[in-house]
């Protein structure tokens, strides 16, 4: 696997054509806060991989025919999985076949998903992104776009892939302490971020253009009333995005808090399983040694008799150890709150920018 | 091309002949463009082929939603169909047309075939022809009417758009597939609250030289909208000391406005301020902190797990006492991450004195 990427460049950055970004955002916000997911497709030149078009996979449309409420959780893990399913390997094959003889690049580039306050570092991710990227010289990226954080403010877009080293212990399957150790892999080696440029076609700068850009420069005429000018609003530019000043952080901080509570309820019960097996391991070898003194003494009379001495490695027959459980989910897991953290940090950081602005509004004379 | 055209002029149409039992509708129609669909449309018109046709224009459906009423639809998303065009004869690929309608379909059941869009601006008898292929009741959008979105996409000029729907117009029976008269129909592009963030990342590529702009991160975005409505600011604050300086015209509208803006600003204590603004600081600066150390906890509990502990004589004790010896510290570890545990869920109470406890 390392060796099929080293040979030629390896990817170092993503660039996304505007319309990508749209579509995405349109399927991901549509489906909220059910799990959306979908194909991308493009071409990488010299380590740029180039996203140029992307489609939705199908999915049986739960929320749509009942709308009982936990139904979306149904519907998510559906379309979680749906990047590796078979029906929709045909489906992306069919479409892309399609889309080549319109002249879009016919080359699956990799998978997008939805989220929700970052809570996307699952197995679900690690399988989809596993399936993409198990074939031999290919450049496959996984779009993660959070919905949430990006009602917020910012578009939050993210590509990710998985190191050769993650890639080739998933492989095997092996996640014990002792291939670990050995393999130095650690849950900040799992994914590698990649940066991400938004690109435009000529068209559609001109396009942009056209809509509603900067505050014209000229003097407009005087409005003749109030209710004119609140009946004609003049344009709000799109950029910059003055959501951003919005000050309502509390309901994202809580979410994010309960969020941290899951992940480390599923860190306790990675830690019981854990030492309900160092117990058993234990049980187990108590038993073993009893075992091999019994058939030292047993040997030991058998030598005085003069007979041979019986066999002493009968006990790998007679006893069977515990496998050990796999490290994997405690990595995720670990993944997955280093992800949260940031995401507060960066949460706190705006936050108390905005607030220390609004303070200063309020009670100018004390700053 | 404009976001809203103000006021529209809606023509009665001729009826088309009726099939009997289905009345085609004619009440007026306004179309609805959400971004991705323009974005589509344009994406396409630059991936034309120029090589083998002689034409100049490329032709996609249009999908989307109708309202019940059938007033209005949105076109949410699109799909190029090849096509070839020269002096006397056009060739739509129909199959095309009716496979990926129906994979479209299956990621997107809950839209529907609304009409089709063309590069050019021109209107001639193909464009009657493929018309009448859309709005006929076997292929098409029957009894509600296709939409015909024309977008210009000549490169130096402006780009245009215009929506149609057809009547049915025949100068003799043998030319009516051929011929149908377009009535222009008022358009509006409209994007949602959670388009808004995408497009501001996309237009604040439009300047630059390269067309590329990379995605930024929240406290750069604030720090632009900050910058923003100081400028803002202070062009307000400009205008109004020129008109105290009986430099400029005044304008009552814009003064009751302006009363109006700053009126809004909320009349509180400044004490009360104070203390708020202390405790929700401190707040969400104890969450920042806990979120930390959890962080650093599970940090730690994953380092124990897989460290070589180098205690043991033997290679065979080390290997089984390093075994414990991480389960042990993992549990440790856990029981702090535990604790922990209990003070973010303070945190996410907001309880303004919770937090704190663990913090001590």
């Amino acid at each position: 696997m390392a060796d099929a990427i080293s040979k030629d460049i390896p990817l170092n950055s993503v660039q996304i054509e505007a319309l990508v970004v749209m579509k995405i955002v349109k399927a991901c916000s549509a489906t909220f806060p059910t799990t959306a997911t979908g194909a991308l497709v493009g071409m990488d030149v010299n380590g740029t991989l180039q996203v140029t078009n992307s489609f939705p996979f199908p999915t049986a449309d739960v929320a749509a025919s009942d709308s009982h409420p936990n139904d979306h959780m149904a519907a998510s893990n559906i379309a979680a999985a749906a990047p590796r399913s078979k029906a929709n390997g045909t489906y992306q094959t069919e479409m892309i076949k399609y889309l080549r003889e319109v002249n879009v690049d016919a080359n699956g580039v990799g998978w997008y998903t939805s989220a929700n306050m970052g809570n996307f570092i699952n197995l679900g991710l690690i399988e989809n992104q596993f399936h993409y990227q198990k074939e031999n010289n290919e450049k496959t990226i996984a779009l993660v776009h959070d919905v949430s954080r990006s009602s917020q403010g910012a578009l939050s877009l993210r590509a990710f892939r998985l190191s050769p080293t993650f890639m080739a212990a998933f492989k095997e399957n092996k996640f014990t302490t002792e291939i670990m150790q050995k393999s130095k892999l650690t849950y900040k080696d799992i994914l590698v971020e990649l940066p991400i440029i938004v690109h435009n076609s000529h068209l559609l700068t001109s396009f942009l253009h056209q809509l509603p850009a900067e505050l014209p420069k000229k003097d407009l005429e005087y409005p003749s009333s109030l209710s004119e000018l609140t009946a004609n609003p003049p344009p709000v530019p799109l950029y910059p995005n003055l959501d951003a000043l919005d000050l309502s952080i509390d309901p994202f901080l809580e979410r994010t808090c309960d969020q941290l509570l899951d992940s480390i309820e599923t860190h306790y019960t990675e830690l019981n399983n854990f030492q309900y097996f160092q117990r058993q391991l234990a049980r187990e070898q108590t038993k073993v040694t009893a075992w091999k003194t019994k058939r030292a003494a047993e040997n030991a009379t058998r030598a005085t008799q003069k007979l041979a001495p019986l066999p002493e490695d009968e006990w790998e027959r007679l006893f069977k150890l515990p496998t050990e459980p796999s490290r994997l989910e405690g990595m995720l897991n670990a993944k997955q709150v280093e992800q949260y953290s940031r995401q507060v940090d960066g949460f706190t950081a705006s936050i108390s920018g905005k607030m220390f602005a609004v303070k200063s509004n309020l009670l100018p004379e004390s700053s | 091309m404009a976001v809203s055209t103000e006021s529209f002029l809606h023509l009665a149409r001729p009826l088309a002949p009726a099939v009997i039992g289905v009345q085609p509708t004619t009440a007026p129609l306004n179309v609805i463009l959400q971004p991705q669909a323009v974005f589509s449309i344009l994406d396409h018109a630059i991936r034309r082929d120029i090589r083998d046709t002689q034409s100049t224009r490329v032709i996609g459906a249009l999908l989307g939603i109708r309202s019940e009423d059938g007033m209005e639809v949105e076109v949410r998303n699109c799909f190029a169909i090849p096509h070839t065009e020269n002096e006397d004869q056009v060739e739509v690929d129909v199959e095309y047309q009716k496979n990926m309608l129906a994979l479209q379909l299956k990621a997107n059941p809950r839209e529907v075939l609304l009409g089709w869009y063309t590069t050019s601006l021109e209107l001639n008898s193909f464009s009657a022809l493929i018309q009448n292929f859309f709005a006929s009741p076997e292929t098409g959008t029957f009894p509600h009417p296709a939409v015909h979105l024309t977008v210009s996409t000549e490169a130096g000029k402006e780009i245009d758009a215009k929506a149609y729907i057809s009547a049915p117009v025949g100068v003799n029976a043998e030319r009516a597939a051929e011929s149908c008269l377009f009535i222009p129909v008022p358009y509006e592009i409209r994007y949602g609250e959670a388009e808004k963030s995408g497009l501001e990342l996309i237009s604040g590529a439009k300047d630059s030289e390269n067309r590329a702009a990379p995605v930024v991160s929240d406290i750069e975005g604030l720090e632009r909208a900050v910058d923003q409505s100081i400028d803002l600011l202070e062009r307000v604050s400009e205008y109004v000391s020129s008109v105290l300086d009986e430099e400029r015209e005044p304008s009552n509208a814009l003064g009751q406005f302006l009363m109006n803006a700053l009126s809004l600003a909320p009349k509180v204590d400044a004490q009360d301020i104070e203390r708020d603004f202390n405790n929700h600081i401190q707040d969400v600066l104890v969450v920042s902190y806990l979120a930390n150390t959890i962080r650093t906890q599970i940090d730690l509990s994953q380092r124990l797990a897989t460290a070589t502990l180098t205690m043991g004589g033997s290679d065979a004790l080390a290997a089984t006492g390093g075994g414990e010896g991480g389960g042990d510290k993992g549990q440790r570890g856990g029981q702090r991450g535990g604790k922990r545990g209990g003070g973010g869920r303070g945190g996410g109470g907001r309880e303004p004195r919770e937090p704190r406890e663990p913090a001590e």
